[in-house]
């Protein structure tokens, strides 16, 4: 005879009715679905509005302190940028110009221009290492002919109908940009988020030539939006981020690559309505899950109530049936927890295809999820072993 | 005069071996449910008490509080007035951990099985053996010998969904007895089994008394198993009507057989002929009749030895010497005069004795043969 420890009872109760269990799953899985849902659309929506910074070379970027988020129009003066230039461990600093209420993009046909639609205008010095991505460093030379732009492939279609499959024919669509004639020349991945519609990348003379009114008296890229930072190597990030805060004057926020991008993030999810959104979509989750498995635990408890009324009569402890239902509810939440996880990674990757959005099941948010479901069965459990603790042995008789 | 007691004689507390320490001792218990004005009480005063070793069943009409009483002993109620204590440990305002301590030392065996659907035989009655802290390989050797025991060696390892209304009953009480209780309460246990399960079941219940000293309280109907009974237990109304232990009883009635007037008398008769005599006691050189008083009582004797005298007006003279199993002072009842002759005990001796009026009645109404076939017709089932 094999020695069993204690008799499984949490997991025999749950596993003898394959009916009530499958159920359970779905149950369960289904509120792991909805909180993955709404986790993924956070992270996906937090993700594109910081895609730009993810797209960008360097180590630590420069922003007025001024600048609350990446699409309010602060301004630094192109000093800092120098200043940065000189300070020791700084391998190069490079500025991004961003223009976005006065970049409105039209398009003419006929003669006669659509009321056009804005869109974000970023113009770098073609040559400085500024973007990640390799096609648009292939086509940074057309950027050099004079008018010339890029736009994101993922530029709102309905606003900006272009055909994004054929670029070598984007040069044939007329087109005024801030009331100048402009040509594209090719195209680029970037991504759209709430701020922005669409995205065009030009040369800094170009731009210069379109936004001339940046600054009301002088040259239009002397003031700078986004300061790109690279950091020799050898040389720690911080110590050079520390420095650079002490040799620049106060109107800067020197940031590292992370902290630039929590600071983005955390606008969005604080300041914006998005984060509450998305957080009351994960307490319904939370709440739905909570309302199946007590279902699931109570009526497995109101089912056996003789028997456990039997156990009381036997002797076994209230700390028994707490440790009972406590099992249960955790095991619950395991069994449940893997189908809803796998339903949710093929459903993000359909949501991906379809929505452009990046749905990403990241280790976090994997722990995230599961914690929330165990606590959420737990919960559960402990509301429904009231039910159990009620279990009168005196009826038995 | 003698000492007399208000106990019963067929109670059996002065029979051989009833010195056995109690497994169950309850006294003045009263019970009631419901608050306020619909409060009512469902016992009224109770007194009884079970040795080790002994089994009683209880018998009664539904409503009359023997499962109230059954739940009190069990620790599963709460006990509100009176005193109970079941192995030596009294039960009213018991914290709970006496309590759960005392519940492992019980076995319950109840009407409906309890088993949990999704555990084996085995599992199920393991989770009373686990309670008990017994070395599972021990435990299992048990609860093996126990199935198969009921005749369930083959299912040990089935699912009650794929046993029989009475397996599964063998199964829960096989998970009562597993951890060798102290003291079993059983309601109807046999009551789904067939004649032979239902007897391997109290032959069970006769071994574990006979050599645990396990007591045994039953609520029983079925007729079949009343032989096993040490004591039967009457209750009616919320109170405990009689209590009779069937050997006393059986020796009373083998007594009474014997003398000459009640030597027609049928075994129903004479069984309640021994439930209105009382316990006498008396000590040694003490006088239980005085010749020249009047006659109230019949007296057997049950333990010890009297010497009958009788004064002839010069002296006393010893007549005859009397004992275990005889009888004195019918004559007075019978002829209405004073007593004929003294009795007086030459150790400490035990009387049963039946009261005048009873005398007469058993004498002169005594059930006819034909009445008592009658009633024998009619509480055939």
């Amino acid at each position: 005879m094999k020695r069993t420890t204690k008799t499984p009872l949490a997991w025999k109760n749950l596993t003898h009715d394959w009916r009530r269990l499958a159920v359970a799953i779905a149950g369960i899985g289904f509120a792991v679905l909805l909180m993955f849902t709404q986790v993924g659309f956070q992270n996906a929506l937090f993700d594109s509005q910081v895609k730009i910074i993810d797209d960008l070379q360097g180590d630590i970027f420069l922003v007025n302190k001024a600048k609350y988020t990446l699409a309010a129009e602060k301004r630094f003066s192109t000093s800092r940028i120098h200043q940065a230039r000189s300070c020791s461990g700084v391998k190069g600093a490079y500025p991004v110009y961003s223009e976005l209420t006065t970049s409105v993009l039209r398009k003419i046909k006929a003669g006669r221009g659509n009321r056009g639609y804005p869109l974000r205008s970023l113009g770098y010095h073609v040559g400085d290492p500024i973007f990640q991505s390799k096609s648009i460093n292939a086509q940074s030379d057309l950027l050099r002919i004079p008018g010339a732009a890029l736009i994101d492939v993922k530029s709102k279609a309905k606003k900006f109908e272009f055909d994004m499959e054929m670029p070598e024919k984007l040069d044939q669509y007329s087109l005024e940009l801030a009331g100048k004639k402009l040509t594209l020349v090719g195209t680029f991945d970037l991504g759209i988020d709430f701020a922005h519609n669409g995205n065009l990348i030009m040369n800094a003379e170009s731009f210069a030539k379109y936004f001339p009114h940046r600054k009301r008296f002088g040259d239009p890229l002397s003031v700078v939006d986004l300061g790109v930072v690279h950091v020799l190597p050898g040389f720690s990030v911080t110590e050079v981020k520390e420095r650079l805060e002490d040799t620049l004057e106060d109107d800067v926020h020197v940031y590292t690559r992370e902290e630039f991008r929590n600071t983005e993030i955390k606008f969005w999810d604080k300041s914006t309505p998005i984060g509450t959104i998305f957080l009351a979509g994960k307490i319904i989750g939370f709440v739905v899950g909570m309302v199946i498995c007590y279902q699931v635990i109570f009526s497995d408890i109101a089912d056996h109530m003789s028997e456990f009324a039997t156990l009381k009569a036997m002797g076994y402890t209230t700390a028994y049936f707490i440790r009972l239902i406590v099992v249960e509810a955790i095991l619950l939440s395991v069994i449940g927890f893997v189908p809803g996880t796998l339903v949710s990674l093929v459903l993000y990757s359909r949501l991906a295809s379809v929505t452009g959005l990046q749905m990403l099941m990241t280790f976090d948010c994997l722990v995230q999820v599961l914690i929330t479901t165990v606590v959420m069965c737990i919960a559960s459990g402990l509301l429904a072993v009231r039910k159990l603790l009620a279990a009168d042995p005196a009826s038995l008789f | 005069m003698d000492s007399q007691t208000t106990m019963p004689a067929t109670s059996g507390a002065f029979a051989e071996d009833m010195h056995l320490p109690k497994a169950v001792s309850v006294s003045g218990l009263n019970h009631y449910f419901g608050d306020g004005e619909l409060r009512k009480q469902a016992l009224f005063k109770n007194n009884l008490d079970v040795r080790r070793g002994e089994i009683v069943i209880m018998t009664g009409p539904s409503g009359s509080g023997k499962t109230t009483l059954l739940t009190l002993i069990g620790t599963l109620r709460t006990v509100q007035e009176g005193s109970l204590k079941v192995l030596g440990n009294e039960l009213c305002d018991a914290d709970r951990d006496l309590i759960v301590r005392l519940r492992r030392e019980l076995g319950f065996i109840f009407q409906a099985h309890n088993l949990f659907e999704s555990l084996t035989a085995f599992q199920n009655v393991n989770m009373a053996a686990e309670l008990s802290g017994l070395d599972p390989g021990i435990a299992a050797g048990r609860i093996k010998s126990l199935l198969s025991r009921l005749g369930l060696g083959e299912r040990i390892h089935y699912k009650p969904n794929s046993l029989s209304g009475g397996q599964k009953q063998r199964v829960a009480i096989a998970r009562g007895l597993v951890h060798k209780p102290k003291l079993i309460l059983a309601d109807e246990p046999t009551a789904a089994l067939d004649e032979k399960s239902g007897r391997e079941v109290v032959t069970l219940f006769q071994e574990l008394a006979r050599d645990e000293g396990c007591a045994i309280i039953m609520v029983t109907h079925d007729n079949r198993i009343l032989d096993v009974a040490d004591r039967i237990v009457n209750m009616v109304d919320g109170s405990i009507k009689s209590d009779v232990a069937v050997q006393e009883t059986s020796v009373i009635c083998e007594f009474l057989k014997e003398f000459p007037l009640f030597a027609d008398l049928t075994p129903n008769t004479l069984a309640e002929v021994a439930d209105q005599m009382m316990v006498h006691e008396a000590d040694q050189g003490q006088q239980v009749i005085r010749q020249g008083d009047t006659g109230e009582l019949f007296y057997m004797i049950r333990n010890g030895n009297v010497d009958v005298l009788v004064d002839d007006g010069q002296q006393e003279k010893k007549v005859a010497e009397l004992t275990q199993g005889q009888f004195f002072g019918e004559a007075a009842l019978i002829t209405d005069e004073p007593r004929n002759a003294t009795v007086v005990a030459k150790e400490k001796s035990i009387f049963y004795a039946l009261g005048k009026d009873d005398f007469r009645r058993v004498l002169e109404t005594s059930a006819t043969f034909e009445e008592e076939l009658r009633q024998a017709l009619f509480s055939r089932k």
